[in-house]
C-alpha cells in the first residue's frame, strides 16, 4: 500500500477557507488541520469545535483561590485570636477582599496553565504543514488522504477557492 | 497620510514590523538619557537607605507625601490599560484594537513603577516582607483587616494578571514577527511566542482563555483602585475618611491613564510612522473617554465638598477650608484647572482632532492628577485634628530626584518595548480590518 498524501490548500480569505472545510466535511473526509492568522469563530463553527476546556481550568482555579483566601484569613485569625477595634475574630467582610483577589489570581494562573497544556505549548518543533504565510495573511487547510483520493481532494480545495494546493508525501 | 488608503493583512504586518527594525542613534541617546536619570534616582535611593529617611522631607505629621503620591499616581495610570484592553474587549469596542497594546504595555510598566514606591518609602527596605502577612518569623499578629495588607494582595495580583494578559495578547503577534525574522531574532521571538503556529486548536484555547482573562481583569481593575482608595478612606483622618473614595479614585485612575495613553500615543504614532494604523478616529475616541471621566472627577470634587459641608463636622470643614485656601491651596486650584476646566475643551471635535492641542491637554491632565493625589494625601495629613500638630511638607532633592527617576524608568521600559516587541496588535487590527478601513475612508473624506 502506498504512503498517504498530505495536501495543503492555501486560501486568501476566511470565507474560502470555511467553504473548503465545509466541502471536505460534506465529502466525508476527517477534520482537517487549519492554520489562520486571526481568531475566527466561523472556522471554529465550520470545524464543529466544542468550547475550549480552559473554562473549567479557570473555574477550578477561581474556586481554589477563593477558598484559599478564606482559609488563609480565617486560619490566621484562629491562630492569633486577638480582638482589634472591637471587631469579631473572624471578620468576613474584609476577608472577602483577600478571597476575591486570590480568586482572580488563581483563576488567571489556572487559565494560562490550561491554555498551555491543552494548546500543546510551548512547542519546539513546527506543526506539520505550517508556513510563515499563515501568520501573515493566508489561511491554510491541511488534509491527509490516500493517494487515490488526492485528486478529488485537490479539486475540492480548488473549487472552494484555494490559490494553490501543495502536495507532500506523509 | 501615506499612499495606502486601504491596508490589508500583509500591509498591517509590514507597517508594524517596520517598527521592529534596529533603531537609530537618536533612539539610543533618548534611552541613554533616561537611563542616566534612573541611575541618579537609584543613587539617591541608595543614599536614603544608607542615611535613613531623614534625607527626605518626611516629618511628622507628613509621613506620607511624594512617594505615596507617586504610588497612587502610577497605579492609577495603569488602570486605563486594563480598561482599554479588557473592559472594551468585553464590550467589543471597535476602536480599541489599534491602541490597546500600547495601553496594556503602559499598564504593566506603570504597575511595576508603582510597586517600587512602597519599597522606596520604607526606612529599612531589607525588611520589605514585613508588609506581607507571611513569612512571620517574628510571630506578630497578621491583620487581614488592614487595608495595607489588602493593598499588597491587590497590587501584586494586578501586576501578575496585567503582565499575563499582555503576554497572552503578544503570543500570535510575536509569532508573526518570528516568521518575518531570521537568525537570533527568529530564535528569540520563537521562544517568546512559545512556538505558536496558529492552528485551530491553539486559537480555540487562546480565544477561550483571552476572553476569560478579560472577564477576570475587569472586576480586578475596579477592585485594585478601590483597595488603594481604602488605604485612605479606612483611616479616621479628615479629608480621607470618605465613602465616595472608591468610585472617585477609579474614575480618576481611568482619567489619568487615558491621558497618559494620549501623551505616549500621539508622539509615538508619528515617530514610528503608524499614522495609517492609529487614525484620528482612534484618538478621538480616547479623548472622549478623557472628557467623560473628567466630568466624573469634577462631579466627585463637588460631591466631596458638599458632603463635608452637609456633615457639619468641624474637623472636616477645617481640612477642606485649608485644602482650598491653605498653604497648599494653589495646588488645589491648579488641579481644578487641569482636571476640570481644561478638559472641557474636548467637547469640541476640532480640539479632539488637533493632535498637538490634545497632547498639551493630556500633559495638563497628568499634572492635575498627580496634584490631586498629592492634595488628598499630603494636604489631609498636614492639617489633622490638632492644629498644634499641623505642618507642611517641603520636597527634598531626594524625593524630587526619585520622582523624576520614576518617570524616566517608566519611559525607558516603554521605549525599549516599542522597538523590540509589537506595540500595535497585528492580530486584532486584522480582525477589525473592516473598521480600520472605514476610519481611513472617513478621514480621507473629511480631508477632501
Amino acid at each position: 500500500m502506498s504512503d498517504p498524501v498530505r495536501l495543503i490548500g492555501v486560501f486568501a480569505g476566511e470565507e474560502e477557507c470555511v467553504a473548503a472545510i465545509e466541502s471536505l466535511r460534506r465529502a466525508g473526509y476527517p477534520k482537517p488541520r487549519v492554520f489562520f492568522p486571526i481568531p475566527s469563530e466561523k472556522i471554529f463553527a465550520a470545524l464543529r469545535l466544542p468550547k475550549s476546556p480552559v473554562r473549567v481550568w479557570v473555574l477550578i482555579g477561581g474556586i481554589t483561590g477563593a477558598l484559599s483566601g478564606f482559609a488563609l484569613t480565617i486560619g490566621t485569625s484562629m491562630t492569633w485570636p486577638h480582638i482589634a477595634g472591637g471587631k469579631p475574630i473572624i471578620s468576613l467582610t474584609p476577608y472577602i477582599i483577600i478571597a476575591f483577589e486570590l480568586m482572580i489570581l488563581f483563576g488567571a494562573l489556572a487559565g494560562i496553565a490550561g491554555f498551555l497544556i491543552t494548546g500543546g505549548l510551548p512547542r519546539l518543533e513546527s506543526l506539520t504543514g505550517y508556513s510563515g504565510r499563515f501568520s501573515d495573511d493566508r489561511f491554510g487547510v491541511l488534509i491527509t488522504c490516500a493517494p487515490e483520493q488526492s485528486t478529488r481532494v485537490e479539486l475540492l480545495l480548488k473549487d472552494a477557492g484555494a490559490e494553490e494546493v501543495q502536495r507532500e508525501t506523509a | 497620510m501615506a499612499a495606502v488608503a486601504s491596508p490589508d493583512y500583509h500591509e498591517i504586518d509590514r507597517q508594524v514590523m517596520r517598527t521592529l527594525q534596529w533603531p537609530g542613534w537618536r533612539y539610543w541617546v533618548w534611552v541613554g538619557a533616561l537611563f542616566l536619570i534612573v541611575v541618579w534616582g537609584a543613587l539617591c535611593w541608595a543614599n536614603q537607605i544608607y542615611r535613613g529617611l531623614g534625607v527626605t522631607g518626611l516629618r511628622q505629621p507628613n509621613m506620607w507625601a511624594a512617594y505615596i503620591t507617586n504610588f497612587v499616581f502610577w497605579v492609577g495610570i495603569a488602570h486605563s490599560g486594563t480598561l482599554i484592553s479588557a473592559i472594551l474587549y468585553l464590550f467589543r469596542s471597535r476602536w480599541r484594537t489599534a491602541v490597546y497594546r500600547l495601553a496594556e504595555t503602559m499598564t504593566g510598566f506603570a504597575v511595576l513603577t508603582a510597586g517600587l514606591f512602597p519599597l522606596i518609602h520604607l526606612g529599612r527596605v531589607w525588611f520589605f516582607y514585613w508588609l506581607l502577612p507571611y513569612p512571620n518569623q517574628r510571630w506578630l499578629q497578621p491583620d487581614f483587616r488592614s487595608p495595607l495588607v489588602w493593598d499588597a494582595f491587590a497590587v501584586s495580583t494586578y501586576l501578575t494578571v496585567s503582565l499575563l494578559f499582555l503576554f497572552m495578547g503578544l503570543i500570535p503577534d510575536v509569532a508573526t514577527a518570528r516568521d518575518e525574522s531570521t537568525g537570533i531574532r527568529r530564535t528569540i521571538y520563537n521562544m517568546v511566542a512559545l512556538g505558536w503556529q496558529g492552528s485551530e486548536q491553539q486559537w480555540r484555547h487562546f480565544s477561550g482563555v483571552y476572553l476569560l482573562l478579560a472577564g477576570l481583569a475587569t472586576p480586578l481593575v475596579i477592585s485594585v483602585h478601590s483597595v488603594v482608595s481604602w488605604d485612605f478612606a479606612m483611616a479616621q483622618l479628615p479629608g480621607w475618611h470618605s465613602t465616595i473614595f472608591a468610585p472617585y479614585f477609579v474614575a480618576g485612575a481611568i482619567f489619568s491613564g487615558c491621558a497618559m495613553v494620549l501623551t505616549l500615543l500621539i508622539p509615538l504614532r508619528k515617530l514610528l510612522e503608524l499614522e495609517e494604523l492609529i487614525t484620528p478616529w482612534h484618538i478621538d475616541n480616547l479623548a472622549r473617554i478623557v472628557l467623560f471621566t473628567s466630568l466624573i472627577v469634577s462631579y466627585s470634587y463637588v460631591v466631596e465638598s458638599f458632603m463635608t459641608w452637609y456633615s457639619h463636622d468641624p474637623f472636616e470643614m477645617v481640612t477642606f477650608q485649608q485644602r482650598y485656601f491653605g498653604p497648599y491651596g494653589y495646588l488645589f486650584w491648579i488641579m481644578v484647572v487641569c482636571n476640570c476646566l481644561i478638559p472641557l475643551a474636548l467637547f469640541s471635535p476640532r480640539v479632539r482632532r488637533n493632535l498637538t492641542l490634545l497632547w498639551v491637554i493630556s500633559i495638563f491632565v497628568n499634572v492635575g492628577m498627580w496634584l490631586e493625589r498629592f492634595v488628598i494625601i499630603a494636604g489631609s495629613l498636614a492639617t489633622n485634628f490638632m492644629p498644634s500638630q499641623w505642618g507642611f511638607w517641603t520636597p527634598s532633592l531626594t524625593e524630587v530626584s526619585i520622582t523624576a527617576a520614576s518617570f524616566a524608568w517608566f519611559l525607558m521600559l516603554f521605549s525599549l518595548f516599542t522597538r523590540f516587541l509589537p506595540i500595535v496588535s497585528m492580530t486584532e487590527l486584522k480582525e477589525g480590518l473592516r473598521w480600520l478601513r472605514q476610519a481611513l475612508r472617513q478621514e480621507s473624506a473629511e480631508a477632501a
